[in-house]
């Protein structure tokens, strides 16, 4: 009875994210692989407010199933209770139908895959614009049989990528740096090894954070970066960060802001 | 034969457990579990767990990686920046995790550590089980002190400089304080921190109530773990069981800077090799999930604390306390027994009511016991019945 109701709950749920997608338009960023999703899609969402853009990001692990379309809606979970979920269905039905839709330019949304062919059911309800992957791994991932079948998973995401759409990928990991074939668009990489259109070496930690120099191939540029946070991830977020920093327009606020000044 | 054991004694905790367990119809305001069962959120991710067979195998030693991603967030959200492959490990509560932190920091050559007094009644046995010596200094109480005041228990810095020499290998506390429920105060902290700078000793900072704090208007608790200088100096330890009703689950966490935590690593491995996995992925929906269901503990907890002070009000010929601003504990003075485990014994011979002898918990402790409001309002209520029957028989 329950897995009865928690399909419908889905369904439902699916079908009303991709209306709000088809009547809201938002530019979608999806942030996907095994592990680091969550600090990429913090500094992803900073960068793009940064630029005066807003930017609606997914709540805790809001990246699967029934998660990911709450994170489109940005409505909170009903947590197993069948009258929240009502109250949840009807708020979101009020949202779609709402003649002034709340607005949001970007979309950073994390996706979780944990099953083969998850990524199938999570891309029939929202299309990326932009798509970054992590790692391939398999600490999470005991519903597959090997790192290759993960990676099909994150194949079937480049390929669905929109035309004109970006694909951001962690050039350290091979698999990862594979994608690169499945994708004619275009594609920029991050990383330590030598190669990565985004690359940090130089790393140091010190006691308030680590520091790193930024090589980028793409403009030949050489900075030094400071981030208050340990451990490697930060560091592939921080050269995330730079990637949407730099290739990302303005918004238009913030684009007249800078021309008053 | 048993040389190394001889001078450990079985927590106080635990022999009046025993002595209690032994009479029937006791009610116990002994030891630190609370009435409430854990959380629905959390025993459905458990399940899931160990329905998808997730569970009965080692995780790594750290944890779980996603465990500790989470715990990692966690921090960050209370200003405190640790490497979740790095400097976190899932521990098998709060007490693993500063027994393989003491074991790692003693040597011959730094061996003591120091305690207040009173403090968690394990403290003692922990440091003598990691071969140190334990060095108790006193927090000195006032009187005259209200719930949440700074000068509740104070910290006696005369004596704790005294007491610091090169075989300093760390200072251990529980902020907020078990038994008494004070908050030490930022600045107190920082002396600590200077002190431990210049004398070069570790700090053990154990927060396993911080999520029970009443006011935090009146102190403002502060963790020395946000301090980024300190990184290299403090050993943070939590107890997920705590807060979210999981004494039995047997799961916490240590957090310090990767240097120390690579140490403490090898100890952990030798003792558990790995928190228990079904805990961790309770954990793991704790942190995400549970957070409702603290702050209704904590509202539950409010009221079970005005009603235990309440009726000690009642007894105000026989006790005096202050109200604590934290935890799940009230450590009254006992205005006509000044030995405590001699009152505590005939309190549960005479009246079947358990507590603690304040004793246990260092020398200052002495004139003391800690009751729990753990228990539920009703056990509380039959508890002080109880007792007011003992004083005025």
């Amino acid at each position: 009875m329950k897995q009865v109701f928690k399909k419908i709950i889905e369904f439902i749920l699916k079908w009303l994210a991709k209306i709000y997608i088809f009547r809201a338009n938002p530019y979608v960023i999806i942030i996907a692989g095994t592990t680091g999703r969550h600090w990429i899609k913090e500094t992803v969402k900073n960068a793009l407010e940064e630029k005066s853009f807003s930017a609606r990001a997914n709540k805790k692990n809001f990246n699967a199933e029934i998660g990911l379309p709450l994170s489109i809606l940005g409505l909170p979970s009903g947590e197993g209770r069948f009258l929240n979920w009502l109250d949840i269905l009807w708020q979101g039905l009020k949202l779609i139908t709402n003649r002034q839709l709340p607005i949001t330019d970007y979309l950073v949304l994390e996706m979780s895959v944990d099953k083969p062919d998850n990524m199938d059911y999570l891309l029939s309800i929202v299309k990326p614009n932009a798509a970054i992957i992590t790692t391939i791994t398999m600490i999470y991932a005991e519903n597959f049989e090997n790192l290759d079948e993960i990676a099909e998973e994150y194949e079937k995401l480049i390929k669905k990528l929109s035309f004109g759409g970006i694909a951001i990928l962690n050039f350290d990991d091979e698999r990862v740096k594979n994608l690169k074939n499945y994708f004619d668009g275009r594609v920029l990489t991050y990383g330590f090894s030598d190669g990565a259109d985004f690359q940090a070496i130089n790393v140091k930690k010190a006691m308030d954070g680590q520091n790193f120099i930024l090589k980028s191939l793409t403009d030949s540029e050489v900075s030094q970066i400071e981030i208050k946070r340990f451990g490697n991830h930060h560091i592939y977020a921080a050269l995330v960060k730079e990637i949407i920093k730099r290739n990302f327009k303005m918004s238009s606020s913030d684009f007249f802001s800078k021309m008053l000044k | 034969m048993f040389l190394r054991t001889k001078n450990i004694n079985l927590s106080p905790i635990k022999t009046i457990e025993i002595f209690a367990s032994k009479i029937p119809d006791v009610i116990s305001l002994a030891q630190g579990v609370h009435s409430f069962d854990t959380p629905e959120v959390i025993k459905k991710a458990a399940h899931k767990a160990l329905n998808r067979g997730l569970v009965a195998k080692y995780s790594l030693t750290y944890g779980l990686p996603e465990l500790r991603e989470t715990i990692e967030q966690k921090l960050a959200e209370e200003n405190m920046y640790y490497d979740f492959e790095e400097e976190i490990i899932v521990t098998a509560g709060a007490t693993e995790g500063i027994t393989a932190s003491l074991i790692s920091i003693i040597n011959d050559k730094k061996n003591e550590v120091i305690i207040f007094s009173p403090a968690y009644v394990s403290y003692r046995e922990i440091v003598k089980v990691a071969g140190g010596k334990p060095v108790f200094v006193n927090l000195i109480e006032n009187p005259s002190a209200d719930s949440g005041q700074a000068d509740g228990w104070q910290i006696d810095f005369d004596s704790l400089i005294k007491k610091i020499n090169f075989k300093t290998a760390a200072i251990l506390f529980c902020n907020p304080n078990n038994p008494t429920g004070t908050i030490f105060p930022k600045e107190d902290l920082l002396k600590i921190a200077e002190l431990a700078r210049k004398k070069k000793f570790f700090i053990i900072s154990d927060e396993v109530y911080k999520d029970f704090i009443y006011d935090n208007s009146a102190v403002p608790f502060f963790s020395i773990a946000q301090i980024s200088e300190l990184r290299k100096t403090v050993i943070r330890a939590f107890s997920i069981s705590k807060a979210y009703a999981m004494t039995g689950w047997r799961i916490g966490f240590i957090h310090g800077d990767e240097e120390n935590i690579k140490e403490i690593i090898k100890v952990h491995d030798c003792l558990i090799t790995c928190a228990p996995v079904i805990s961790q992925y309770a954990a793991m929906a704790a942190l995400d999930y549970a957070d409702k269901e603290i702050k209704e503990f904590k509202k539950e907890y409010l009221k079970r604390r005005d009603l235990i002070c309440g009726r000690l009000d009642e007894l105000s010929d026989y006790f005096s306390y202050q109200k604590p601003n934290s935890s799940y504990f009230v450590f009254p003075k006992t205005l006509k027994n000044k030995d405590s485990w001699k009152f505590s014994l005939d309190l549960l011979k005479k009246s079947r009511v358990a507590v603690v002898p304040g004793i246990a918990f260092g020398p200052s402790g002495e004139g003391h016991v800690r009751m729990s409001f753990g228990r539920s309002e009703k056990d509380i209520n039959e508890a002080f019945n109880r007792i007011n029957k003992y004083f005025n028989k």
